[in-house]
């Protein structure tokens, strides 16, 4: 009894500093805004407690309804072409063609460049009047006139994605390779001794066993670009007229924008809702993928 | 008829040399084993046949057509791998089924197939489970089946038992030599263990370093080894050589100085080995107590008591291994001196190019 008490001490003593560490950075922001959201905080040193007064009014003034639709979409179409590009990269680089190593040094700068950096050279890209993509396109006779990319409302909603898309795809690349890679080239060799040929090996083969890493690549990168703030800030900082506001966007600029912290940590609040259910819909399926190894 | 012929076969990765220049034919029904230490090449041998590995020189000719330059499927052959190669994701029916599926065959003629190769197997009752759920056994046979399908001229199997446990792998080994005699179709297996390719070949293609070493039947190999090479590999425990120098050899006897051990004189019609130094070897399960043609006495440091054997190991002045090999379970206690006799007519006798001298 003695021993196994001492043990559990021990225990506790090794996990301390982290446990300390996760209260005072984590928890303690978590719950203090979640104490906050309940408030009508602003920058007057004292506040009230407002019940569920800045919930119902997110949910009912304004139009946070229509800026959750838009991250859920914008959120979605980025993480689907991450893992359509993505996937496609893996393929070529894990083919048997001449400068794959050109190719996959080549795949790396999104990543390596300092994303701040990255997305003000998109930035610049995006210019009307300097940017590379319109002088490119009036020099194909694409379009008649320069375009500034992120001064219209559906252009720069795309735009944001593109450069989302730029930056994410080089790790989810990376990781489908790793992920094809680790399948055993026997099943490939027996296959096409079999007479399967390229495409029905990746249909009936590669893909099939790729579903675990697909699966768990989509949801981590569902999470990160959920929660993706540097890159609209950036670039168009939710307009124009909120086009690129998202979930995030919006939260500072309720919270710091307007210095509304209660109505900011209720949206917060929510945020930190939806990402829970996509760790727990990624955990379980964690678990179950782990459960199918097993068998 | 020669179903599989290999003509000066060569293949080499970058400068290294690993198949150097092969011939080889099988016949049609055969049973042929590849056989060979780590490295040897056998493997990559058999992936050439199989059209997994470019040929860098030299022929192969499958029902008399050369095939170097066409692919797998259409060389008219199947491979088991090592691993089984089996699809984690599909069933079993479907992994039998699937070069069937490649085939785009009728789905009647498929459930016929698999049908017919999952009795021959006594899987009928796995075939809705994933390779997962089967134990070692039933995924050889499974690859085994995905083989039988394709109804293949020639069969290939790289090492298919070496994952198995040793009692699965001689239930196995048994398994597959009824099924050849089932089939009657050729069957080219890769192996290291040398059990495997006496008990199961109808032909042992011994290789060395990418060259054959010695081709023959089993008992050939066992009972006159072309050279020391394939004398020390072929037979378990392996032959014990001793060297020595040959101090007479006239067209009857070659008499060989074996230094402490004293001479021997050996019936040998060859000449040209007079004045050279020689190796002569006798396997461990031809050695007697007692009296003998040549006698030897050895201090056993290691007996190991089988029950049906009892096994000897000893150090002879000249520093070689000294292995016995008796039947039943004979007072040979360790650190006693013990005296070993044999016939010279069990012994063999390799030159000093390591060639056997007969």
């Amino acid at each position: 009894m003695t021993s196994s008490r001492s043990a559990v001490m021990f225990a506790l003593a090794l996990l301390a500093p982290a446990l300390i560490y996760i209260l005072i950075i984590v928890a303690y922001p978590l719950v203090d805004t979640f104490i906050l959201s309940f408030t009508n905080a602003s920058l007057r040193p004292d506040y009230d407690f407002v019940g569920w007064a800045n919930y119902l009014r997110i949910f009912t003034a304004g139009n946070f309804t229509e800026v959750i639709i838009r991250t859920f979409i914008w959120t979605m179409l980025s993480v689907g072409m991450k893992m359509v590009i993505g996937m496609c990269g893996a393929v070529l680089l894990n083919a048997a063609i001449p400068g794959q190593t050109l190719f996959r040094i080549l795949i790396m700068p999104p990543w390596v460049v300092p994303m701040a950096i990255g997305i003000f050279m998109w930035g610049w890209m995006y210019n009307g009047q300097f940017g590379m993509i319109s002088g490119l396109l009036q020099n194909f006779g694409v379009i008649d006139r320069p375009v500034a990319w992120l001064a219209y409302g559906d252009t720069a909603f795309w735009a944001t994605i593109v450069t989302d898309v730029w930056i994410g795809v080089p790790m989810v690349t990376i990781y489908f390779l790793a992920a094809m890679q680790s399948i055993p080239r026997d099943l490939h060799e027996a296959a096409w001794t079999d007479g399967a040929g390229r495409f029905y090996r990746f249909r009936r083969i590669t893909l099939p066993l790729m579903i675990p890493a697909v699966l768990t690549m989509s949801l981590l990168s569902l999470i990160a670009t959920f929660n993706s703030f540097d890159i609209i800030w950036i670039l168009t900082q939710g307009g124009p007229s909120g086009s690129t506001t998202t979930m995030i966007i919006d939260t500072y600029k309720t919270a710091m924008g307007s210095r509304k912290y209660g109505e900011g940590a209720a949206r917060a609040v929510v945020i930190c809702i939806f990402v829970s259910i996509f760790c727990i819909v990624y955990f379980r399926a964690v678990r179950k993928l782990s459960q199918g190894e097993a068998k | 008829m020669s179903q599989l012929s290999l003509k000066h076969l060569e293949k080499s990765f970058n400068e290294a040399r690993i198949i150097k220049g092969i011939d080889l034919e099988v016949t049609e029904g055969e049973f042929v084993v590849f056989v060979g230490p780590s490295g040897c090449g056998k493997s990559t041998l058999l992936r050439m046949i199989a059209g997994l590995e470019d040929v860098s020189s030299g022929e192969i000719e499958i029902g008399g057509r050369v095939v170097n330059d066409l692919p797998p499927v259409q060389r008219g052959i199947a491979m088991v791998f090592q691993s089984y190669a089996l699809y984690p994701h599909m069933s079993v029916y479907e992994n039998i089924a699937f070069p069937l599926r490649v085939e785009r065959l009728p789905q009647a003629q498929v459930d016929e197939r698999v049908g017919a190769a999952a009795k021959v197997l006594q899987l009928e009752s796995r075939l809705q489970h994933r390779p997962g759920q089967l134990s070692g056994g039933q995924r050889q046979r499974v690859a085994i089946g995905r083989a039988i399908v394709r109804q293949p001229k020639i069969f290939l199997f790289d090492e298919p038992l070496s994952n198995l446990d040793a009692a699965l792998r001689s239930e196995m080994r048994i398994e597959l030599m009824e099924l050849h005699k089932r089939l009657g179709s050729t069957m080219i297996y890769v192996t290291h263990d040398q059990v495997e390719a006496m008990t199961m070949a109808d032909k042992i293609v011994v290789l060395d370093a990418g060259t054959i070493s010695q081709v023959g039947s089993p008992l050939d190999l066992y009972h006159r080894p072309d050279n020391l090479f394939v004398a020390g590999f072929i037979g378990s425990p392996k032959m014990n050589f001793i060297g020595g120098k040959v101090t007479a050899a006239d067209g009857t006897t070659v008499t060989v100085d074996l230094g402490a051990l004293g001479t021997i004189a050996l019936p040998r019609q060859s000449r040209s080995v007079a004045g050279q130094s020689v190796t002569v070897g006798i396997r461990p399960e031809h050695l007697r107590l007692g009296e003998g043609d040549f006698a030897l006495t050895v201090t056993p440091n290691i007996v190991e008591h089988l029950g049906i054997h009892t096994v000897t190991y000893a150090t002879l002045p000249g520093g070689e291994n000294f292995i016995g090999l008796f039947e039943g379970d004979p007072d040979v206690p360790e650190g006693t001196p013990l005296k070993i006799g044999f016939a010279t007519e069990q012994v063999h006798l390799f030159d000093q190019a390591g060639l056997a001298v007969y």
